[in-house]
């Protein structure tokens, strides 16, 4: 089989396992209108919030026309990206643990790390939605600015991203595939990240040497990046550091938490617990 | 070998002790002691069935297992059609179908041929030919009525039926089923018996091994019989050559007079 032949059927399967999602979450209707309104009353939440906050470093801290509100609705739409990407892979390891599928998933030709890159494709995408039913009601009914928006660009922050939140997810599947339950993986770097990484306030109100913490965190880089492409309308020059620091994360991430998970996978299947839960 | 679909030579499997309290977190990963397999070796010819019988915890859910490259054997070689399940595990695969006895084993939202349609292209099956191979299997599996129904509002046999047809969407040339009747009735588990000895014995000539605790199954479909006793192969013959070796006309007695022979010291 060529290279190309290959790459033709993963993609195939991982179209599959996205459609499984897809067909499952469409089966449960009632919770895709309730999504909606969640989003509403957070955006809302966010909003009146901003009203009270009038801070003059604050202000300093924020990309030229904009104000509080619009810092902390892209810092929190885009900052569940991590959240997601933290989850995905051990959720969907568990869950396929809990339903009786994994050995069934298992014994097919396809990988697990391919079943786990194609289960994380959905919950991607329904973030994806979700990050824009939050702008939209933003921009509906708060006067969140649309206009002039690099949206290539934010994608773009957005793709980088995910490669390197990914890393993360990976590795916070191999810790469960090992030890079954808690997750300090996800509890540590979503603690720390909400802390340094710029969701509610700009990195630069941090003492300093929690502002080189923050710099050691990806989220910083995404947040930064995804502010400055829809918020400050910055060019793809301008947001070449924050992909760069992005795709830089994701390089030394991916392989790693790859290595890391084929010895747990390794581990799992010797010590007989892989669908232990 | 090649004349093989199964072969196993000195097969050894050893869990971890299993630690709990500050000892788990201490030493998360603890040293393979628990002996599961002993030294298990056994050849099955192409189209044979093979039933492993023996006490909960004699080793046969871990044979099955190590075969489907769901376990890694500790020591020894495991081989499915030629293929070794630790070196080659994805080609093993292609070769096997699996299905076990526990009927929450599918996407329950999902209808009957969306989930065979999943798992066929998990299986490197091309849309057309999942489509054309649920075709062929719908008659002799009696899943017409059932296709197009979520998995959900099934019958635990018609699961079983189902669970079936996936195993077998991919053509495999072994079949492993664990434990297949556990959760069914004993009427349903008749049923299910004949379909398999019709479907999958009597037509495609598919080699078979299976668990099982119910012994009317095992004389139904077995070519030949496994007993295990504390993960050791304490007994391997056809049907016919362990009722003569214990001279008693039933297969449970046979059994009975093993396991009496095996407290005794003497296998």
């Amino acid at each position: 089989m060529n290279d190309s032949l290959k790459l033709g059927i993963t993609l195939r399967k991982l179209m599959l396992i996205f459609r499984r999602d897809f067909t499952v979450a469409r089966s449960y209707r009632f919770a895709f209108v309730i999504n909606l309104f969640q989003a509403l009353f957070g955006t809302a939440s966010f909003y009146f919030l901003s009203r009270f906050i009038a801070s003059p470093t604050l202000q300093k801290s924020l990309p030229a026309g904009t104000n509080y509100f619009s810092f902390v609705l892209v810092g929190v739409a885009f900052f569940d990206y991590l959240s997601v990407a933290l989850s995905t892979f051990d959720s969907s390891l568990q869950e396929a643990r809990q339903n009786g599928t994994l050995e069934n998933l298992l014994v097919t030709q396809t990988s697990l790390p391919v079943i786990l890159a194609g289960s994380s494709l959905y919950p991607f995408a329904g973030m994806s939605l979700h990050t824009v039913v939050y702008l939209g009601w933003g921009a509906l009914l708060f006067g969140f600015p649309l206009q002039g928006a690099n949206w290539l660009g934010a994608v773009l922050v957005l793709a980088a991203s995910i490669l390197a939140f990914s890393g993360f997810g990976i590795l916070s599947a191999a810790y469960l595939l090992v030890f079954k339950r808690g997750n300090p993986v996800n509890w540590a770097i979503l603690g720390l990240s909400s802390v340094v990484g710029g969701m509610m306030y700009p990195v630069s109100v941090l003492p300093k040497w929690l502002q080189y913490v923050a710099r050691l965190t990806p989220v910083t880089y995404s947040l930064e990046g995804m502010r400055a492409a829809i918020l400050g309308h910055a060019s793809l020059r301008e947001l070449l550091p924050s992909i760069a620091g992005l795709f830089l994360f994701a390089a030394i991430l991916l392989p790693v938490s790859f290595a890391i998970f084929s010895w747990a996978l390794r581990r799992a299947k010797t010590t007989g617990t892989l669908t232990h839960f | 070998m090649e004349n093989f679909a199964l072969s196993l030579e000195n097969v050894e499997k050893y869990f971890p002790a299993g630690t709990s309290g500050w000892r788990g977190f201490v030493y998360p990963v603890s040293q393979l002691t628990v002996p599961a397999l002993r030294g298990i070796s056994f050849d099955v010819k192409k189209g044979e069935t093979l039933a492993v019988v023996g006490a909960n915890g004699a080793g046969k859910s871990t044979l099955l297992r190590i075969l489907t490259t769901l376990l890694i054997p500790t020591r020894g070689r495991a081989q499915v059609c030629g293929f070794d399940v630790s070196r080659d595990p994805a080609k093993v695969r292609l070769q096997i179908g699996y299905h076990t006895g526990g009927d929450a084993c599918f996407y329950s939202r999902l209808t009957a041929r969306e989930n065979l349609t999943l798992f066929a292209g998990l299986n490197n099956l091309s849309a057309r030919s999942a489509a054309q191979r649920i075709k062929e299997l719908t008659e002799p599996f009696h899943l017409g009525d059932l296709l197009d129904r979520q998995v959900r509002m099934l019958s635990t046999g018609n699961v079983h039926r189902l669970g079936l047809a996936r195993a077998m969407m991919h053509r495999p040339s072994v079949l492993i089923l664990d434990e297949p009747t556990r959760s069914l009735d004993p009427l349903a588990a008749a049923d299910f018996r004949k379909f398999l000895l019709r479907e999958i014995v009597g037509a495609h000539g598919t080699t078979m091994i299976f668990a099982s605790h119910t012994l009317t199954e095992v004389e139904q479909l077995a070519d030949k019989i496994a007993m295990l006793d504390g993960g050791r192969l304490v007994a391997w013959d056809t049907l016919h050559g362990i009722k003569s070796a214990t001279r008693v006309s039933s297969l449970e007695e046979s059994l009975e007079i093993l396991t009496r022979h095996i407290a005794r010291g003497k296998p």
